[in-house]
């Protein structure tokens, strides 16, 4: 590695740091909520807290982890160089600045609008230009990654990209698309509102512009732990990944199927029509394809690897795998949290089912079980994978990983199996004190505490793995072996793959087919006539 | 079979053709079937029926849209424009001619000539002039004194003397210090109750709180004005706060905290 | 490896198969509730002014609250506003058909109503309506459910749902929650 270790090291640490801080200001949160008194409550610490916890957890740390683990995998897998390392730095800089002056601003208490913006509440300007910043420097990275794979092929013709570089571009591909709703919201909408330019806006335009990015941004974090399962995992359970075209369709519907289905967060909106909400649904259910089809290929690429290790019967391989390694172990916990979770999204999908659901406390449990749980456990295990060549020490010890691991999947469930219930029972979101005195509340008083306790099992983990990584700058032993051999090779190994399989140019022509049908109308339909604007409210200062 | 062209058109023909399909499916059932079925069931007929589930005009396509004959009768005859609280950030000299006449009572400053009687405009948001001087002339805001005085503004003229009387700086706080307000009224100011539904004051009157545009500045108000403000919306007699934002949260405070609310803000020093 | 790719192509093709009937059966599922049980999303796009909501029209405070129309539809209309809902109380009958009508004059709000599937955003700009049978009787618990600043958590109302029987409207049609 040339330039990686160095990039992968500093966006990590900074990604990782966010984190800690977020749990911190979670389970203050959740204490908050609770029926327990907790210290320095009002209105506007609490939506200030939750704003910065939903920013920092959705858009900086994973953005910090994907860029940096981006940076690994490019030149790891490809085993060159990465081209233009001055751009990697720059954007780092400008992503740091971007999230350091949106902290700022979020604890000075004048952006209390929480991650999804909620216009017409506009916040201090400072706080949207701190994000595009953080945005511009993932588009950096996007382009950076783009570049890599294009000058490997030029170097290799005719040869397959490397499954975790074709992944890791797709999720960048992905990621210009996505980032396209949000842009547009903030740079024709909010942002001119934030700087005085605007008075009023039209709401139900921004929330659709906003939908286009609020799913496909799950499967922007969520792919760097689907391209551990394909490419590192198999390898670490000691056995070969199953199928590498499934592999690489597996990314590539993602890539295709995350982004025309945003209608599904807008399922109980008036201003989307029914037919539009139900043509994204019957796309929605197709996304959930890639998912099914990676348990499988996975969990076959796990049982050669048991039944290579001796294991027999139809499950007896399940016990043969080496659970004492931390990517392994990471993988099962996930799996069993993606039962639990994936569970979750069918019953979101649904309208009946979604109309019982919606805005209570199954969601926040939902994504936090789907994306705090299946997708993070998998970043801790990539961190603890490639921290030995990022810092050149072994690990100093397994058992701390493993210990920190199971604390996560266990405060998880326990924070976020509660959770579901209570969102069954109606306690809606986004509160910052319940009314305990009421009966019906006081009966959920006893489940948050539960969840509560959940969360300082979390926090627990998550200083454990802050610890565990500063433990490899102590550690002694020095780490020889090649970054690349923690890439797993296929059963069969293709020699040459279709363009359509090693390159990006048709699902683009099909992304946009798709954005057009899908989201063509929807859009437009607030040009269309009059729309009704709503005035700003200020929430950084009075006018 | 190597030939990576070859390899090729199947999977872009495989491709486009899955997507058409699941298209062509949701197309069939969404926009057509399911809305004509439900129309049928209902008694709207087809065409409409699918204009309903495109959104092309309101409604369901499986129930009849509700027909309304409201007489309006509204609380306040405000209605807050792009434009309009654009001309009142602009202090003018036109203002400051016209506000004279209120300084008898206002004071020249906007501080009142005497606080136990007279609210002060000093700082106040004009916003939140405006709207009452506007309340006051159409009657939404019944006062024997100012309805006389304010009937022969014109709108202009309402926006100019508002804009004025909001530049000027806020009353600072008395010499001799008035006592605190307590720590269950802190509370009330911070979290509210949401045992009576109450939003913390600040919600609305807070320097961040992104509330009602008309929302007014209570900081170093008199006193007085403030409890009697309260009383008036708690009994109903005031009710020109639209959709009873004031009234919804007056109506469950008890004496003893109306006047410590108003000792508070008439005290703070912030927002 | 003993595994030959021709084996490892069917196998993926056959779970592939099974993962579209998986997905197929919930899109059954979703027609068969919106072929048989009507079964929509509250989508309206009805658009509305929310600067002049409180001026005149359908949503003017006296307006407001549960109306039974000349050919017996039952509609309620509630506007939701930082941070209350007016009126804070209203009444429906069970078992009969019933809307109800929801617009703000501000921000993003959104409600549900507790035990039932009344469910939906309410958006400045757009009124938003939904249509439900209650079957239950009782004071139903119906808070803001979409952050709306500041006093989100304290905002919320009671759904009175009455034995049809109870269910008196006056000479105008107008039904109101008396004090209890």
């Amino acid at each position: 590695m040339t330039h990686a270790r160095q990039l992968t090291f500093a966006h990590l640490w900074l990604a990782f740091l966010a984190f800690a801080v977020a749990l911190v200001l979670g389970v203050w949160q959740m204490w908050a909520r609770s029926p327990l008194p907790a210290p320095f409550v009002t209105a506007s610490t609490y939506f200030s807290a939750v704003t910065a916890h939903g920013t920092a957890m959705a858009y900086v740390m994973p953005v910090f982890m994907i860029m940096g683990f981006g940076y690994y995998v490019a030149e790891t897998a490809l085993d060159r160089p990465l081209p233009a390392p001055r751009w990697a730095w720059s954007a780092f800089a400008l992503g740091l600045a971007g999230a350091l002056m949106a902290t700022v601003t979020i604890f000075s208490g004048r952006a209390a609008v929480l991650f999804t913006f909620y216009p017409p509440l506009t916040a201090s300007v400072f706080f949207y230009l701190g994000l595009v910043m953080v945005v511009a420097a993932s588009w950096i990275w996007c382009v950076l990654m783009m570049v890599a794979m294009a000058q490997w092929k030029r170097a290799n013709p005719g040869r397959p990209v490397p499954l975790a570089m074709f992944a890791t571009v797709a999720n960048a591909v992905m990621w210009l698309w996505t980032t396209i709703g949000v842009a547009a919201e903030l740079l024709f909408q909010v942002i001119p509102a934030a700087l005085g330019l605007k008075a009023q806006l039209d709401v139900g335009l921004s929330r659709t512009l906003f939908s286009w990015t609020l799913h496909a941004i799950v499967y922007f974090w969520l792919i760097p732990s689907y391209i551990a399962f394909y490419t590192m995992v198999p390898q670490a359970a000691g056995g070969r990944l199953y199928s590498d075209t499934m592999g690489r369709l597996t990314f590539i519907l993602f890539l295709i199927y995350s982004l025309p289905v945003g209608l599904h967060h807008l399922l109980m909106d008036p201003q989307q029509s029914n037919a539009f909400k139900f043509l994204q649904v019957a796309l929605t259910a197709l996304v959930s394809v890639p998912t099914l089809l990676t348990v499988f290929t996975i969990g076959a690429s796990l049982e050669i690897a048991g039944r290579l290790r001796g294991g027999r019967g139809l499950l007896g391989w399940i016990g043969a795998l080496p659970w004492d390694r931390p990517l392994v172990l990471a993988t099962g916990l996930a799996f069993l949290m993606l039962g639990f979770g994936g569970f979750g999204g069918l019953v979101n999908m649904s309208y009946g089912m979604n109309a019982m659901v919606h805005n209570t406390s199954w969601v926040t449990a939902h994504f936090h079980l789907i994306f705090g749980g299946t997708v993070v456990i998998m970043y801790f295990a990539i961190a603890y994978a490639i921290w030995p060549a990022v810092t050149g020490r072994a690990a100093p010890s397994l058992a701390a990983q493993r210990l920190q691991l199971w604390l996560w999947f266990a405060g998880m469930l326990v924070m976020t199996l509660p959770w579901h219930y209570l969102g069954l029972l109606g306690q809606w979101r986004r509160v910052a004190t319940f009314n305990y005195a009421d009966p019906i509340i006081a009966g959920w008083g006893p489940w948050v505490v539960v969840s509560l306790i959940g969360g300082v099992i979390l926090l627990g983990s998550g200083l454990l793995f802050v610890l565990n990584l500063l433990q490899f700058n102590v550690s002694r032993e020095p780490h020889a072996a090649a970054p690349g051999e923690l890439y797993a090779s296929a059963v069969h190994p293709p020699a040459r793959v279709p363009a359509a399989l090693n390159g990006f140019r048709l699902w683009n022509a099909l992304v946009l087919v798709l954005m057009i049908l899908a989201y063509g109308y929807p859009i437009a339909q607030f040009f269309v006539g009059d729309s009704p604007q709503a005035l700003v409210h200020r929430v950084d200062e009075r006018r | 079979m190597n030939d990576p062209d070859r390899l090729e058109q199947p999977w872009r023909l495989w491709a486009s053709v899955a997507i058409l399909s699941v298209f062509a499916f949701s197309v069939l059932f969404g926009f057509v079937l399911m809305p004509v079925m439900q129309g049928r069931a209902a008694g709207i007929d087809a065409f409409e029926a699918i204009c309903r589930a495109l959104g092309i005009t309101p409604g369901s396509p499986a129930a009849r849209q509700p027909t309304t004959n409201a007489k309006a009768q509204p609380a306040t005859r405000v209605a807050w424009s792009a434009d309009l609280l654009n001309s009142l950030t602009k202090a003018t000299a036109a203002g400051e001619s016209l506000a004279g006449s209120c300084a008898g009572c206002h004071g020249r400053d906007g501080r009142a000539v005497e606080v136990k009687l007279y609210p002060d405009l000093a700082g106040q948001s004009a916003a939140a002039i405006y709207k009452q001087l506007h309340d006051f002339k159409t009657g939404s805001r019944p006062s024997a004194l100012m309805t006389p005085m304010v009937q022969a503004l014109t709108e202009e003229q309402m926006v100019a003397v508002s804009a004025h009387f909001a530049a000027f700086p806020v009353r600072p706080i008395p010499a001799a210090q008035l006592p605190a307000a307590g720590a269950a009224i802190e509370g009330l100011v911070a979290r509210g109750d949401s045992g009576r539904g109450m939003p913390a004051c600040n919600a609305c009157h807070g320097d961040q709180s992104g509330g009602p545009t008309e929302a007014p500045r209570l900081s170093r108000q008199s006193r007085e004005y403030l409890a009697a403000q309260l009383r008036a919306f708690k009994t109903g007699e005031r009710r020109n706060d639209i959709y009873s934002r004031m009234r919804s949260v007056a109506a469950p405070l008890t004496e003893s905290e109306i006047d410590g609310l108003a000792l508070f803000y008439a005290s703070t020093r912030t927002y | 490896m003993p595994i030959s790719e021709e084996i490892i192509v069917r196998s993926e093709l056959r779970w592939a198969a099974i993962s579209v009937g998986v997905v197929s059966v919930i899109m059954i599922a979703l027609i068969y509730a919106g072929l048989v049980h009507h079964i929509n999303p509250p989508s309206n796009i009805e658009r509305i002014d929310p600067k002049t909501l409180h001026l005149g029209g359908e949503f003017t405070e006296a307006n407001l609250g549960t109306r039974v129309s000349g050919d017996g539809q039952v509609t309620s209309r509630i506007v939701a506003t930082q941070f209350t809902f007016q009126p804070r109380c209203i009444v429906l009958p069970a078992n009969r058909r019933v809307t109800l009508r929801f617009a703000t004059p501000d921000v993003i709000h959104g409600i549900l109503v507790s035990g039932t599937n009344v469910n939906t955003m309410i958006v400045p700009g757009y009124v938003s309506q939904v249509h439900t049978v209650f079957t239950r009787t009782g004071d139903l618990l119906m808070p803001c459910h979409e952050y709306c600043g500041l006093g989100h958590s304290e905002m919320s109302a009671t759904v009175r749902v009455v034995p049809p029987d109870e269910f008196k409207p006056d000479a105008e049609g107008r039904v109101a929650c008396d004090a209890r």
